[in-house]
């Protein structure tokens, strides 16, 4: 094998579950080469060590979405000392789950959270880590998908830029012979949601939430109208495009947040 | 070709005979209410009187991903991966007979693709005569897909009790090897599969406008039709049209290294005309960013560029695209509603004149 330099390799985290870091941790039982290919200096889900102030990270990768000012500051500060910044997984690719609260009034959701706690805690509506910084590439998904973390690292090993899927779910399931949940009367948003999971949850008889985010140029009407057609009421599709699209269909609807 | 009898009743005993003779068999077998081709393990599983299935058998001569070859990127070494398992599949409708004379034509022209060639020459196909209309959506009356191609190996037409049997070729010969519960067919059965033969044609209906002869140009006059962008404002580009039809080969090529960045493949994978980046290249630019436009781009591959390039339709009237599309956008609406757009445009002309 050539000897190849190791590029440096550091996890962060902001408002998330943790799960895309976890699912890395796991990645590494069956793919100890990783640990060959990187070095990884921080990653406080696995090791205590970081990286001296001065030194710069190769690729980091960010979880979790942007929830406070005071993570705006931090993420700058990984921003500026990474080459490339990699959202990992929903909650920093689109906010994810954390959104879903940006469609309510604030203090409604602080009272609702934290209840006469409420002025404790430091609080804003959630927005993607790109909303704050520019990011490089993102992997979708949550959590991420652990075989797709492992391509995008070898394409960035490659000195490219991951190109992941951006198709549809769709193309995934009849690859698969899936039978199509709307055949099975069932909704499902893998006509819209960006496809790389290998259509898991379909596969197991669960209609797609979207965690992965839309597809380049989603048709919402003609999706809304499908999910209607299937009997889906019009207050659960939109609970629906909301669990993980909050903030991009906001976006698309063009309301800011 | 002499006809030959066998009864329904032995039909299990052949496919366990052909698995001992270690034979990969695939058929039509139920999934959530819905026909699939699988793999046949218990002869039980197989649903020969399947309507028609979700997706088309292409994808066992043309996997959904498949290994091209791998290689070594240090010593650039490489190995061809051409994979051919004795295949069995059974059951297979004529408009998809139809569709398999299509591909054998489109991968054998100029060079030939081996990995489909290996595959295709390892697969056996076990047609069955369809004696009504598997589908509301198919057409196949329409498209002349309702008679059997002559690349079957064994073809069978149910007869009531038994099947009608006639061997295609010599790989139809193999799979009946040995095989004692199947005999020559009287004059009687001729007569027999003579009557199942007549009374097969008026079971189905034309359910196009057009005839197959005009279909083309019908498509060609549509070229700046609104009605794409019609389907357009509708189509959720999942892809799912081009997915299940058995004629779409469209393939996308990656190659894919291990974190090492030693070993390496080159992958295969079925593309689809309808996703946003298909027609993308290089600089960025999008030959067909409209929803419009791809879908204008499939029809006119189904009803007039295959024709024109090898002869055949891309379209035989399976009907699958339009029972698996989200919002109904099927062969039959939309060549029709162009049919009735053409005639107006005639119409129009003639009154003009």
């Amino acid at each position: 094998m050539t000897t190849r330099p190791r590029p440096k390799v550091a996890f962060f985290d902001f408002t998330s579950c943790e799960g895309c870091q976890l699912t890395v941790v796991d990645l590494l039982q069956d793919h100890p080469e990783l640990l060959d290919a990187v070095e990884i200096v921080e990653f406080r889900e696995a090791m205590s060590e970081k990286l001296p102030l001065d030194e710069r990270y190769t690729i980091a990768f960010v979880e979790g979405s942007c929830t406070r000012a005071s993570d705006e500051a931090r993420l700058k500060s990984i921003r500026e000392r990474a080459d490339f910044l990699i959202a990992l997984g929903a909650c920093a690719d689109l906010g994810g789950v954390n959104t879903i609260r940006n469609v309510m009034p604030l203090q409604e959701v602080r009272e609702y959270v934290y209840g006469d706690k409420a002025d404790w805690y430091e609080t804003y509506p959630a927005r993607p880590i790109k909303a704050v910084v520019k990011v490089d590439a993102a992997i979708p998904g949550c959590p991420i998908d652990r075989n797709e973390f492992a391509k995008a690292v070898t394409h960035l090993l490659q000195g490219r830029l991951p190109n992941l899927p951006d198709y549809p779910l769709c193309i995934e399931c009849k690859a698969l012979g899936t039978v199509c949940m709307y055949q099975r009367g069932q909704a499902c948003l893998g006509p819209v949601t960006r496809a790389g999971c290998g259509a898991i949850c379909p596969a197991v008889g669960y209609g797609c939430e979207g965690c992965r985010g839309f597809v380049p140029s989603p048709n919402l009407a003609s999706m809304r109208e499908v999910m209607r057609e299937a009997g889906v009421g019009d207050e659960e599709i939109e609970s629906r495009l909301r669990i993980f699209l909050t903030y991009q269909m906001m976006k698309l609807e063009g309301v800011t947040s | 070709m002499s006809l030959r009898i066998m009864p329904k009743s032995a039909l299990k005993a052949w496919i366990q005979r052909l698995q001992q003779r270690s034979f990969r068999i695939v058929g039509p077998k139920a999934l959530h209410g819905r026909y699939v081709f699988a793999d046949i393990t218990d002869p039980d599983e197989l649903a020969i009187d399947y309507p028609t299935t979700l997706s088309a058998p292409k994808q066992f001569l043309l996997p959904p991903r498949e290994v091209l070859f791998s290689f070594n990127a240090d010593t650039m070494d490489m190995t061809a991966h051409i994979e051919a398992e004795p295949t069995v599949l059974f059951g297979v409708h004529t408009c998809d007979m139809h569709a398999i004379q299509l591909l054998d034509t489109v991968q054998n022209n100029g060079f030939a693709d081996q990995h489909y060639r290996a595959r295709r020459d390892a697969l056996y196909l076990v047609s069955i005569e369809c004696l009504k209309p598997c589908s509301a959506q198919c057409f196949c009356k329409d498209m002349e897909t309702y008679s059997i191609t002559e690349t079957y190996d064994v073809h069978l037409a149910d007869m009531g009790d038994a099947y009608a049997v006639r061997v295609g070729s010599d790989k139809g010969e193999e799979l009946l090897a040995g095989f004692t519960n199947i005999w020559e067919g009287a004059d009687s059965d001729q007569q027999r599969l003579n009557e199942v033969m007549s009374q097969k044609w008026q079971n189905f209906e034309f359910r196009l406008d057009a005839t197959l002869s005009q279909l083309p140009e019908v498509l060609g006059a549509a070229m700046h039709s609104a009605h794409w962008d019609e389907l357009g404002d509708i189509c959720l580009a999942c892809g799912a049209c081009t997915q299940v039809c058995p004629t779409c080969y469209c393939f996308d090529v990656t190659d894919e290294v291990d974190l090492t960045l030693t070993h390496g493949v080159r992958l295969r994978a079925w593309d689809s005309c309808q996703i946003e980046k298909f027609a993308v290249v290089a600089g960025n630019h999008n030959f067909r960013s409209q929803l419009g436009r791809r879908q204008r781009h499939r029809f006119m591959r189904k009803g007039k560029y295959q024709y024109e390039a090898y002869g055949k339709m891309g379209c035989v009237g399976c009907g699958r695209c339009g029972t698996t599309c989200p919002v109904a956008i099927t062969c039959i609406k939309t060549f029709n509603h162009l049919t009735q757009e053409s005639a107006e445009r005639q119409a129009a002309v003639e009154v003009k004149a």
